[in-house]
């Protein structure tokens, strides 16, 4: 045929090229520019932060002083010394492990939730002005509700992460599964796919990128909460540590905490955008 | 030519549209894309439904697929009345309608796999590799769709549809978005598998392209314009197929057919516009 011909012959030709010398050195280049604008974007806000500590006299420490202890925290992150000081490697770690029980068990309630919504316009007049109620509830104020069913601040922490998870996963499944369009719905009764099949070969695979936005989403927000709901619950977590060290007087320990919380809701950012581009087919 | 018993009641009046209307609730009232369509095509006959965009053609197609239910009127094909998609009406859709996150092998299996569920899994693969042989495209049956062109998600589409062992084929401006040359190949190797098929041998082709409606039909309906678009004229041709693409264009036939059409479409059907109501 001769649309296959023209690919086969364009295909090398155009792999080809990508490897030549010119192109290698001018990503090279494109790279360290990129860098490098990072990197002066950095050091902005290492003057300004300087400047400021600087007029607040000390009060506000300044980048040199926060790195010495960021270095001093870093370096024995997993020490335990009773209940009240533990090394800043088990309190993230502690929140990690709640955010992920708490979206783990949000997404597991709310993709199948989303799906009904989605699929159903009954559901949906039913379920969706719920909601549209309950969204917009910082899901601190779910705290209370759980300690009260729990009795014990680190099950209402994950509860309020759980509640806080539901939202973005529900609405985007459900936008995702309403919006199947109409060219898919068509093939499916010409070809009389059955129930099952419809799901599993269009349901599903179309609205899973809009799925694991929603996820992606979720666990953003989550990891906002988690910071608030422990500084409420107390005991153990990256929030407590930075109220803890509020009250301990150590700034520098509290912008180091921002730093790290920072650098992990960055990396899960970046985990949960990998999966998503391992499952899109375009 | 093939030769086929045909059922002697159904062989000239196989697929019928009668009086058939087409409304469709819209936000600013009721449309009538078609009205009043009356048809008839044979077993074992090609019909072409032309006319300029708008004019509610694939609508027409989409109701014998059984996808649109008509406000009016009734469909009968092979003594059954019309009210859903059968797998023994096979369609191909105006933008291939191939599953994006499927490859071709998969494409064609998952409508074998619904549609043949008396077969074994082993018949249902020998079938789509039959089919992806015939149109060439064994070679690339582990890519997706977004991985080849747009005449080979066509061939997939037209292997989908044949597959399914369909008694009447249905084509939505199949070629539409292809260029000449790759049209041109696939015209000939449509006509090739309807030839190699021992089932499927009755086809609708919706198209606005008048070289297409000539060399692949029997007989042309030429659509007036919409909304309320009607058949505004029914056109044999008096060739007999299979034909040859290079040959047609000289034969006598072929010019009147072609000026014809060109009339009908250019003059008569093009300027017509509905008073304001």
């Amino acid at each position: 045929m001769k649309d296959e011909a023209v690919i086969k012959q364009s295909w090398p030709m155009s792999r080809l090229r990508q490897f030549t010398l010119s192109t290698v050195l001018n990503r090279m280049r494109d790279f360290v520019k990129s860098v490098a604008f990072s990197l002066t974007g950095f050091c902005i806000l290492l003057v300004i932060w300087s400047l400021i500590s600087g007029i607040s006299a000390g009060s506000l420490p300044g980048p040199a002083r926060t790195l010495r202890v960021f270095g001093q925290l870093l370096s024995h992150p997993f020490y335990d010394n009773g209940p009240n000081d533990k090394g800043v490697g088990i309190q993230l770690i502690t929140s990690i492990g709640r955010v992920f029980v708490g979206f783990g068990l949000g997404s597991v309630v709310a993709i199948p939730a989303g799906m009904l919504i989605g699929a159903s316009p009954e559901f949906k007049k039913m379920f969706y002005p719920l909601v549209q109620l309950l969204r917009p509830v910082s899901p601190l104020a779910w705290f209370p509700l759980g300690l009260a069913v729990f009795k014990s601040a680190g099950s209402a922490t994950i509860f309020v992460i759980f509640i806080t998870s539901l939202w973005p996963t529900l609405i985007n499944t459900a936008f995702g599964v309403a919006s199947v369009p109409d060219d898919h719905r068509n093939l499916a009764r010409a070809f009389a796919f059955s129930k099952r099949k419809y799901l599993t070969k269009i349901l599903i695979p179309y609205s899973l990128p809009y799925i694991l936005t929603g996820l992606r989403l979720s666990v953003g927000v989550a990891w906002l909460v988690i910071v608030a709901g422990e500084m409420l619950s107390g005991g153990i977590g990256i929030g407590f540590f930075v109220w803890d060290s509020w009250n301990a007087l150590s700034l520098e320990r509290v912008m180091s905490a921002i730093l790290l919380i920072g650098l992990v809701g960055l990396l899960l950012d970046r985990g949960f955008d990998l999966i998503a581009r391992r499952f899109s087919y375009e | 030519m093939k030769q086929k018993t045909i059922s002697p009641v159904h062989s000239t009046e196989y697929l019928k549209l009668r009086d058939v209307t087409i409304s469709f609730d819209t936000p600013s009232g009721i449309f009538t894309a078609v009205k009043n369509i009356n048809l008839t095509v044979a077993r074992g006959e090609i019909a072409s439904i032309i006319g300029h965009s708008g004019c509610g053609k694939s609508t027409i197609l989409n109701a014998i697929g059984g996808l649109v239910t008509p406000s009016a009127g009734e469909m009968v094909l092979g003594g059954v009345k019309i009210d859903e998609p059968g797998p023994d009406r096979g369609i191909v859709f105006q933008h291939y309608s191939l599953l994006p996150w499927l490859t071709v092998y998969q494409n064609i299996f998952e409508a074998v796999d619904s549609v043949c569920k008396d077969k074994t899994k082993k018949e249902k693969a020998e079938l789509v590799e039959s089919f992806l042989m015939k149109v060439r495209l064994w070679d690339h049956r582990d890519k997706r769709p977004a991985q080849i062109s747009g005449g080979m998600k066509q061939r997939v589409a037209v292997a989908r549809a044949f597959a399914i062992h369909p008694e009447v084929l249905l084509l939505d401006e199949p070629f539409g978005a292809l260029d000449a040359l790759t049209k041109a190949s696939l015209h000939e190797e449509l006509v090739e598998l309807l030839q190699m098929d021992n089932q499927t041998d009755t086809v609708v082709i919706v198209t606005h392209d008048i070289e297409e409606a000539i060399f692949l039909s029997d007989k042309i309906v030429v659509m007036t314009n919409g909304p309320e678009a009607t058949v505004g004229e029914i056109i044999q041709v008096p060739i007999p197929r299979p034909r040859d693409k290079r040959e047609i264009v000289h034969l006598k036939e072929y010019v009147e057919v072609h000026d014809r059409l060109l009339y009908l479409l250019m003059d008569a059907f093009a300027a017509q516009r509905r008073p304001a109501a």
